[in-house]
């Protein structure tokens, strides 16, 4: 139970358990020039401070290794489809493509993609709402076993590199012992332990 | 004795079978103790509980292969990177579900003992005699004073640490030091007795983690990696406990990869001569002897043992001919709860990784409660912590700021879940299909089984009452869940083949001995007539130490 209170299970529950009914393939197509923008994209999401950031935690090649692994067929997709589709709205935001960025120009064009894929998940929702309704409707007139789980459209893929940026550096060595803390064998418990504002939380 | 002879066979190593295995060793009897699965041996296989978090290459997540592999185990939280290996392969070992069935189990030496709850409470009189009082299922053969002396027997050596709590419907026991509640959970427990004139409690979960070193056991380090094996060996399971001890008299003889396809039956002398194993890996049959024979397979196994151990004089299997072997299955529905924000206790958080948090015992249907529209009772597990990074920071997306924000912990959520009895209903029931086969070319179960109007009306309050508590206890943005349970997902399956005063209408007798076999006892879930709506472990431990105790004296007296 105090799992699902703390970090961890949020954002890997909502996202890795959607349904998965089709296998992924061997090979997302990730080079080793998309797994370097995948970096350089973590890092400005979690850049490095008085602690490393997502690039020293090699949150790019965690993600490569989430998405060829973990997603689904659809999801892959939307997700290859969007690192070209960020170096778009990269080039158009700054004429320029991101690793050819800087930080500010960097950090500028994710706050825009915030806002976007915002909007995009929200619109999804308005536009699977019917789809999921019906499959629902048709699942009720099926046997339960002939039911099968409404896989709606892939979030916005800025959303996905974001989800795994957090669970990638979070989960990380650097993540959980230089910026927050961690201890691997407690030996004990405290439920009434001294915190004072500016200490680091704990990593799990 | 022969190469094949035994005084006992152990059917089972998990909490059932490592306690038969212990018992029946330590009074003298040469033991046989069989495992369908591999061996798994204490600490030095625990692969994963020596990793680092982060030496997880999914970091706890699981794979779309995996997905497909284990459709079952992804129905719920089981599925995790770090326990897949545990669970049996489910394309080699399928079932058959008439209506939905999550079935989780363990084919491994310990079987669910090194995965489970250790969530571990005494039975009262209130759930022994729920039975007769109600009118559903029959009457157990036996009360509270009767098990007493084996809950002090198996807590003692198992070590549970708990809280005297001096509540009549939930009896206190032989416990080590209590898993301490933190500041909020205190706070929060003195909230709800005020609110509810001290007749609601939420007290210390009592659990088989060790809070001290115990019977040559470390203490539990808190780090609450226990679903994939101590390496401290803190909390009792077979390998960390049971088979020690068993194995110490060197009275104990061990057969992984041993899948126990029947009990042999000498219909003219009405028992049992031994049973038949295949060897899962060549797929031989052998043959082995033995006076007695305990059935701890798992409820569900243990009854489709009994299936598959027909005769032409128990066509529909051995304690088949009262007609209630397979029926009445039960087990605990959950997967409901609430939250709720706790404000304040900011200069404080916790050090170390409980293995469990806290219970609010029973309320409902106890003398003094309200009159409710539903019978029997649950009880909540639950938790208060600090929020980590998986939180959302307002104002802040990305950026130095935003990394800075989820460097501090975020404020105290506490929530809890629910913990339903199920009532025993005959039509509730597993059959063998035989047009299904395992990897081994035996017949598979079929489950046909789901909650009835009591348990979905006992839903209702369980969400409503826990949001009501958090309330009382000063909670704020009180969210309730309920996603709604297929019978199974509790891991609490019970019954199937019943105890009982009465071989017209049970399987076993109130010593766990099968009426048509007195030499065959069967003394895990399977055995249970009701299911309370506390954890059964230790009640099964309880009774299997007491049908033990039985089997060995009425051997001595030559009566079976």
């Amino acid at each position: 139970m105090v799992a699902v209170l703390t970090g961890g299970a949020v954002i890997g529950g909502e996202l890795f358990l959607s349904g998965c009914k089709t296998g992924a393939k061997a090979d997302a197509g990730f080079s080793a020039s998309t797994v370097s923008l995948l970096d350089e994209v973590s890092e400005t999401i979690i850049p490095a401070t008085t602690t490393p950031g997502a690039k020293a935690a090699q949150v790019g090649e965690f993600m490569k290794v989430m998405v060829t692994d973990c997603y689904t067929e659809k999801q892959q997709a939307a997700f290859m489809k969007g690192i070209e589709a960020l170096d778009e709205a990269c080039n158009k935001m700054h004429g320029k493509s991101f690793m050819e960025c800087s930080a500010d120009q960097r950090h500028d064009l994710l706050i825009s993609l915030e806002k976007e894929a915002k909007e995009f998940n929200e619109k999804r929702n308005e536009t699977d709402k019917p789809l999921r309704e019906e499959h629902e409707k048709k699942n009720s007139t099926l046997a339960w076993k002939d039911q099968t789980e409404f896989e709606g459209s892939p979030n916005h893929y800025y959303t996905m590199m974001k989800q795994l940026t957090l669970l990638g550096f979070f989960t990380s060595k650097t993540g959980m012992t230089e910026t927050l803390r961690h201890i691997a064998v407690p030996g004990k418990y405290d439920g009434a332990f001294p915190y004072a504002k500016g200490d680091k939380a704990w990593a799990e | 004795m022969a190469d094949n002879t035994y005084d006992a066979i152990v059917i089972g190593s998990g909490i059932s079978g490592g306690w038969a295995a212990k018992e029946l060793c330590e009074k003298g009897l040469k033991v046989l103790m069989l495992e369908r699965g591999a061996e798994h041996k204490h600490i030095e296989d625990y692969n994963t509980a020596k990793k680092m978090p982060w030496e997880f290459e999914h970091r706890g997540n699981t794979t779309l292969q995996q997905k497909k592999d284990y459709p079952v185990i992804h129905r719920g939280w089981a599925a995790s990177e770090r326990v897949m290996d545990a669970w049996a392969n489910e394309k080699d070992a399928p079932y058959t579900e008439v209506k939905p069935f999550t079935w989780w189990r363990v084919y491994r030496m310990g079987g669910r003992s090194v995965l489970w709850g250790r969530h571990s409470y005494r039975w009262s009189d209130l759930d022994f005699e729920a039975n007769a009082k109600d009118g559903f299922g029959v009457d157990w053969p036996i009360r509270y004073k009767n098990i007493a002396p084996w809950y002090d027997h198996v807590e003692k050596f198992a070590g549970i640490s708990g809280s005297l709590e001096g509540l009549p419907y939930l009896p206190d026991g032989q416990f080590l030091p209590p898993v301490p509640l933190n500041l909020v959970e205190k706070d929060v427990a003195a909230k709800i007795k005020k609110f509810y004139k001290g007749e609601r409690h939420l007290i210390n979960s009592r659990v088989a983690n060790l809070t001290v070193p115990h019977n040559e056991r470390t203490n539990c380090q808190f780090r609450n990696r226990c679903w994939e094996g101590c390496p401290f060996g803190g909390y009792f399971s077979t390998q960390s406990s049971t088979l020690p001890a068993a194995m110490k008299t060197n009275n104990l003889t061990v057969r992984p990869l041993s899948l126990v396809t029947k009990i042999l039956y000498d219909k003219d002398k009405k028992k049992a001569t031994g049973v038949e194993v295949m060897d899962t890996i060549d797929h031989k049959t052998y043959e082995y002897k033995a006076k007695i024979v305990f059935v701890c397979a798992s409820a569900l196994n243990s009854t489709w043992l009994l299936f598959n151990s027909a005769t032409d004089i128990w066509p529909g299997g051995l304690g088949s001919s009262s007609g209630e072997l397979g029926h009445n299955v039960m087990d605990h529905h959950y997967n409901l709860g609430a939250s709720g924000d706790i404000e304040g206790y900011e200069d404080k958080t916790e050090y170390g990784r409980r293995p469990a948090g806290f219970y609010i015992t029973r309320f409902a249907n106890i003398p003094g409660d309200k009159k409710r529209n539903f019978v029997r009772g649950f009880g909540y597990q639950g938790g208060a912590g600090r929020q980590g990074w998986g939180r959302t920071v307002a104002e802040l997306n990305i950026g130095s700021a935003f990394k800075e924000a989820l460097t501090e912990p975020g404020s105290w959520r506490i929530g809890a879940g629910g913990f339903g009895e199920i009532l025993p209903y005959h039509e509730n029931k597993i059959s063998l299909d035989h047009t299904v086969k395992d990897k081994w070319g035996l017949p598979v179960l079929s489950m046909d089984a789901e909650l009835k109007e009591n348990e979905l009306k006992m839903r209702k309050d369980i969400k409503e009452e826990l949001a009501a508590m958090l309330d009382a206890g000063g909670a704020k943005n009180i969210q309730t869940h309920d996603s709604g349970h297929a019978m199974g997902h509790g891991i609490h399956e019970m019954g199937t083949a019943r105890m009982g005063l009465d071989p017209k209408t049970s399987v076993l007798n109130g010593n766990n001995q099968v009426w048509d076999a007195l030499n065959v006892f069967v003394t895990d879930g399977a055995c249970m007539t009701s299911s309370s709506c506390v954890n059964p472990s230790l009640t099964y431990m309880a009774l299997t130490a007491r049908a033990a105790d039985f089997a060995v004296s009425e051997l001595k007296k030559g009566n079976i």
